[in-house]
């Protein structure tokens, strides 16, 4: 606090004033100088007379000159200063409770902006040095589950050794975890105990608690003697006791976060694992985000593309094998398939063993390009197949288009994804009719109606009586998937094997045998001419059958 | 311009603590004026003509702002600095305090670090 000084008091104009009246009322000869002499009031040349002190609490102020009475004015100017000084006590305590309650308001707002501990932690220091004159600070919290001090944050030369702060625990844990506040003056005992570093002269500390329970303790220290007050200790109980709730919050929204993102992982993997059963495009279609949301009864109904696939003889096949060769086999099969699909927006509905359906909600010619595709894999997989000496397998892919039913069939407690068409139906005959035809790939018209032709190598095939339908079906072969050379030799004579079909369909057999033969000739591994070739020749030797329409009937499935 | 400054404040815990905030400026012979309304605040302006004021802005009579807008821009006393005061929450009149022409803006509680250098700064006295 600033000395009062009388020059001062005697700047105020009510105490110039009331002096003055004080001179003239009692007609007073006098001057008043500061306690160096400069002539404050009056008139110089009284400084000659007696002398008489303005004192404050034992302090000279300044002194009053004069003749007589000067006793008087002395008196006044002593009980002005006396009042001055005591509203200048009052003002500093006052301003020290403001400075106080300032710090806190500001604390508190720094820490509303915060929310991670370490930083809630940092403040706090800041503040706290800033308060209370240290030259290291720590603050450390009590890990309850690993029996550990953690320090949160430090400034300083760590005044506990780091390596050893754990080690030291029954001291320390006495001293930090009494849930007390103090003030250590007398330093040897910590210091002999290994607890603090040599040279510590003097260490105020706090609890920090919550709800009674002590999380940890800030520590402030000194390498000089300073003595730490209960005032001090009272800031830093204060700036304690905010801190404490503050990383009590953080700590808990820290492990908010964590729980949440945990649980959020957690239903991650389950959705990724219930995808692979049942496909996210399939809820998709049914105008849901999330499996969660599917409910019994759910459907839909929409234009698809179907495609179905089989391996070729596969019982054949799988009888040489045990059942786990069988499933490695099935299983390698359907890791080469699954991609392929996905990568042409289709997805895979059903897995049948060796056979796949997949649907294609976009473009037919998706699933077009996806059997092309499957076929080259399959060429792929034979040449793998080959270096072990396995024998190659074909597969056959029937493609349609049409309305399909998606929907969730069973009941509340077992549920299942279905699909109810009739589109699946005819793919799957289709598919085993390329035995029939020898074709890799066949397709109905109502799929081909979608797809630019030029795209694809395609024959005409005729038309089909599928089993159960009354309606004959025009179907399609593909050859964009068979090798080089076959794709060449069809191509070449699709005029000639065109020509040939339809004499067949206008029931000129003759005709017909002359174009499939010229067929053949040029290509003898062309089955599907051959296979209408024989038809021909049959109706040849055995005349036309009654009813006969040139629709081939399909009696087995 | 005289080395002076005026507290300005209808609360008068407030000007004793701005007083004790700045009490080490008096020791460099600097005069402290108060005045507990606008006002007042705008007379002893006038015939004191302070080098600084702190101007609260909730005041009886006439407001810290319109004493602000009449040094200013009325008398046009420019070299003035004049500081205004504001109870935290109400910093919505921060702009209308730079249209009035006030030089610096505080809220309180104020930080009497940030007042007392504020001071020394338009004092020019080294810290």
């Amino acid at each position: 606090m600033a000395k009062l000084n009388l020059k001062s008091i005697l700047k105020k104009d009510d105490t110039v004033s009331v002096l003055q009246s004080l001179v003239h009322s009692a007609n007073l000869n006098i001057c008043v100088t500061d306690e160096t002499g400069n002539l404050l009031f009056g008139n110089a040349e009284t400084k000659k007379e007696n002398a008489c002190p303005v004192m404050l609490n034992g302090d000279v102020l300044g002194f009053v000159y004069g003749k007589e009475k000067n006793i008087v004015a002395a008196g006044f100017l002593t009980y002005v200063s006396q009042k001055e000084a005591e509203r200048k006590k009052l003002g500093a305590e006052v301003l020290n409770l403001y400075q106080e309650i300032n710090l806190i308001f500001n604390f508190s707002e720094k820490l509303a902006q915060t929310i991670d501990a370490p930083s809630i932690c940092a403040i706090t220091l800041e503040e706290a040095r800033h308060v209370i004159s240290s030259d290291q600070g720590v603050i450390v919290l009590w890990d309850e589950k690993q029996k550990k001090l953690q320090v949160l944050s430090s400034f300083g030369d760590s005044f506990f050794k780091e390596e050893t702060i754990n080690e030291q625990l029954s001291v320390l844990l006495r001293l930090i975890l009494n849930g007390q506040s103090e003030i250590i003056s007398d330093t040897f005992a910590l210091i002999e105990a290994g607890i603090i570093l040599p040279g510590i002269k003097s260490l105020i500390y706090s609890a920090l608690k919550v709800n009674h329970r002590i999380m940890g303790a800030i520590v402030l220290a000194s390498n000089e003697d300073i003595q730490y007050t209960a005032n001090h200790l009272k800031l830093l109980t204060t700036l304690a006791l905010q801190s404490s709730s503050a990383i009590e919050s953080a700590l808990l929204y820290e492990k908010n976060i964590k729980e949440s993102l945990e649980r959020e992982n957690a239903m991650r993997l389950v959705y990724e694992a219930t995808g692979k059963f049942v496909p996210y495009e399939f809820i998709g279609a049914l105008g849901h985000k999330l499996i969660t949301d599917v409910k019994l009864g759910d459907q839909v109904e929409k234009i698809v593309t179907v495609l179905f696939s089989d391996i070729r003889d596969y019982t054949t096949l799988s009888e040489q094998m045990t059942p786990d060769e069988n499933f490695k086999f099935v299983s390698s099969f359907n890791e080469r398939m699954g991609p392929t699909i996905r990568k042409h927006h289709g997805f895979i509905n059903q897995y049948l063993g060796d056979a796949i359906m997949a649907i294609f909600p976009q473009q037919p010619s998706d699933a077009l390009e996806a059997a092309i595709e499957m076929h080259q894999e399959v060429r792929r997989l034979n040449e793998e197949r080959s270096l072990s000496n396995k024998v190659p397998i074909k597969i056959g892919v029937g493609i349609h288009t049409g309305p399909l039913i998606m929907g969730i069939t069973g009941d509340e407690h077992r549920m299942d994804a279905a699909t109810i068409s009739d589109t699946v139906n005819t793919a799957a005959r289709l598919e085993s009719l390329t035995k029939q035809y020898r074709a890799s790939i066949l397709l109905s018209d109502a799929c081909l109606l979608q797809i630019e032709k030029e795209n694809f190598s395609l024959r005409y095939l005729g038309l089909v009586k599928l089993k159960g339908k009354n309606e004959p079906l025009h179907i399609y072969e593909c050859f964009s998937a068979s090798p080089v050379e076959e794709a060449n030799k069809k191509q070449k004579t699709l005029s000639a094997f065109n020509e040939g079909l339809t004499n067949y369909l206008n029931r000129s057999f003759t005709d017909s045998v002359k174009a499939f033969e010229s067929v053949t000739e040029v290509n003898p591994d062309d089955h599907t001419a051959s296979f209408f070739l024989d038809n021909a020749k049959k109706i040849l030797q055995k005349g036309v059958p009654e009813n006969w329409n040139g629709v081939m009937e399909m009696t087995n499935k | 311009m005289s080395r002076k400054l005026l507290i300005v404040d209808d609360e008068s815990h407030i000007r004793t603590l701005i007083e004790q905030t700045l009490e080490e400026l008096e020791d460099e012979g600097i005069e402290f004026l108060t005045a507990e309304n606008g006002e007042q605040a705008l007379e002893i302006i006038q015939a004191e003509n302070p080098q600084l004021v702190f101007l609260d802005v909730m005041m009886p009579k006439m407001n810290g702002m319109e004493v602000c807008r009449k040094v200013k821009k009325e008398l046009s006393l420019h070299d003035v600095y004049i500081v205004l005061l504001t109870a935290k929450g109400q910093e919505l009149d921060r702009q209308k305090g730079q249209e009035v022409g006030a030089d610096l803006y505080m809220t309180k509680p104020f930080d009497p670090e940030m007042i007392l250098s504020k001071a020394k700064e338009v004092f020019q006295i080294q810290e």
